[in-house]
């Protein structure tokens, strides 16, 4: 699976995850509630027996009060009454916590019914029943949401990923059409653009006059330009997936010997060379290297002005290769490693240089820096 | 002359030390088979809460009602319905306070 969908497809999942568990989350809600409703309906009956016997012991206290004062008591449950103004008369709960907007209700592991008297025995208008709740039916709940959650949420994602695939199809066939469309395209560069780059070689310049000099120089630049064209899309394609042949690269004789091959393209712009290499070495694989100083530097001349300045500063740990070029906007520096992002398109290219450039540094753990501003230049920052 | 003054000092003295529900109470309602207690016990069956009783008594008082009486028929055809009261406002809260707090069943049950 390509990097792009693997990442469309991570955030689509994480998207659809949320809502379904989101989803769960409520219908379990739902459930919850609906089972406490079927269990106080079931309390329901029983408590407001005990609240029509606790009512006729009232009656009962009520007409002798002059003579009686012990308040009744039932071992099956615990009461209170309360009068009109909600002022408590006298109470035996062990929960004293008492809404008296509900008629049955759950706190704190006790079950209340509030009953409203028609007769205000003592003058109590409410008489509040109190019942142990044990709990039991919460974990017969618990249990089925938990379960029956689980087994919704792996259907919901089984059914998530396969949405997901069908919608990402058409962007993956893209891809695979262009992968492939570019993977055709490097073999049939191959063949002549290595002829040509051989003939200028091989061609005696001191026999030519100054005119054809300076067309084979065009020639050489334009035939470099796809070079590097074609070794990225190589990269790309075949090369990246070979194994790394890891070894410490005298970075100063390199960098010159880089410099030296994209010269001609320099002078074609008239570009001024600030080379200030110090000796460095890094370990990686050479041809992978090559390739990050190759985009680097072929970057900094394509986007620079005519009689602009490149620059290239090598330190141990540190690579500086900077551009008086046209630069980039603040708010695509984040995108600038994308593949097939192209922020300037009168240059020739894929946009896929820096892409390659970025997925070699992290394979290798080396962090790259862009500062850049528009008009004024960029400078790219590689630090080991 | 002497044992008048006394006598007439000591009854004034005698009437101030009795309460407000004492003075304005007491004095008609112990004629009445039914105590002052099982009327309380009438109203808390009927108004319930401290507020709601003292206001249907005081307005009872104010405007007494065969309709709106608490007591029983019997009652109301043997003794009849009270006379309009010529007490205050202030004297007749003053003496519902201390009836209430007589008879009210807060902190008496155990």
């Amino acid at each position: 699976m390509l990097k792009s969908e693997k990442k469309s497809l991570f955030r689509f999942l994480a998207l659809y995850t949320m809502m379904v568990i989101f989803m769960i989350m409520l219908l379990s809600l739902f459930y919850y509630q609906s089972q406490e409703k079927l269990m106080l309906s079931d309390q329901r009956a029983m408590l407001t027996k005990y609240a029509y016997i606790h009512t006729k012991r009232l009656k009962v206290l009520h007409h002798y009060f002059d003579e009686r004062r012990e308040y009744p008591r039932d071992p099956r449950f615990k009461s209170a009454i309360y009068d009109l103004e909600y002022m408590k008369i006298f109470s035996l709960l062990e929960e004293q916590n008492v809404r008296f907007d509900e008629e049955i209700y759950i706190i704190n592991n006790h079950i209340h019914l509030v009953k409203t008297l028609d007769e205000f025995y003592l003058g109590a208008k409410y008489l509040v029943v109190e019942v142990k709740d044990s709990g039991a039916w919460r974990g017969e709940i618990w249990k089925n949401i938990i379960g029956y959650g689980f087994l919704a949420l792996m259907f919901f994602m089984l059914f998530g990923l396969y949405f997901a695939k069908m919608f990402l199809k058409p962007m993956r066939d893209s891809i695979v059409l262009l992968d492939k469309f570019i993977k055709d395209t490097t073999h049939e560069l191959n063949t002549p653009l290595s002829a040509i780059l051989a003939n200028i070689e091989m061609m005696d310049t001191e026999v030519m006059g100054e005119k054809n000099k300076t067309k084979l120089a065009r020639i050489n630049i334009a035939a470099k330009t796809v070079s590097v064209l074609y070794r990225d899309l190589t990269y790309l394609t075949l090369d990246h997936e070979k194994g790394n042949q890891d070894e410490t690269i005298a970075l100063k004789e390199l960098i010159y010997d880089r410099t030296e091959y994209f010269s001609v393209l320099a002078l074609s712009k008239h570009l001024e060379c600030n080379l200030d290499l110090e000796e460095a070495s890094i370990t990686m694989d050479r041809r992978k290297f090559t390739r990050v100083i190759d985009n680097l530097i072929s970057n900094a001349i394509k986007y620079n002005k005519r009689n602009g300045m490149v620059g290239i500063t090598l330190r141990e740990g540190m690579l500086l290769i900077w551009d008086t070029g046209i630069g980039i906007k603040e708010e695509n520096i984040p995108f600038v490693f994308d593949r097939y992002i192209r922020f300037n398109e009168t240059e020739g290219g894929f946009g896929v240089g820096l892409s390659i450039v970025k997925q070699i540094l992290d394979e290798y753990h080396i962090s790259i820096e862009v500062q850049s501003k528009e008009a004024e230049g960029t400078r790219m920052v590689l630090r080991w | 002359m002497v044992k008048y003054i006394v006598i007439i000092a000591l009854s004034v003295s005698g009437l101030y030390c009795q309460d407000a529900y004492e003075r304005h109470c007491v004095e008609c309602h112990k004629e009445l088979p039914t105590s002052l207690q099982e009327m309380f016990k009438r109203y808390l069956l009927v108004y319930s809460g401290e507020q709601n009783v003292k206001a249907g008594l005081k307005h009872y008082l104010k405007y007494p009602l065969k309709e709106i009486s608490v007591m029983d028929d019997l009652f109301l055809e043997n003794y009849g319905v009270k006379e309009k009261t010529t007490l205050s406002d202030s004297d007749i809260d003053e003496a519902l306070d201390i009836y209430w707090d007589k008879f009210k069943v807060f902190n008496k049950l155990k």
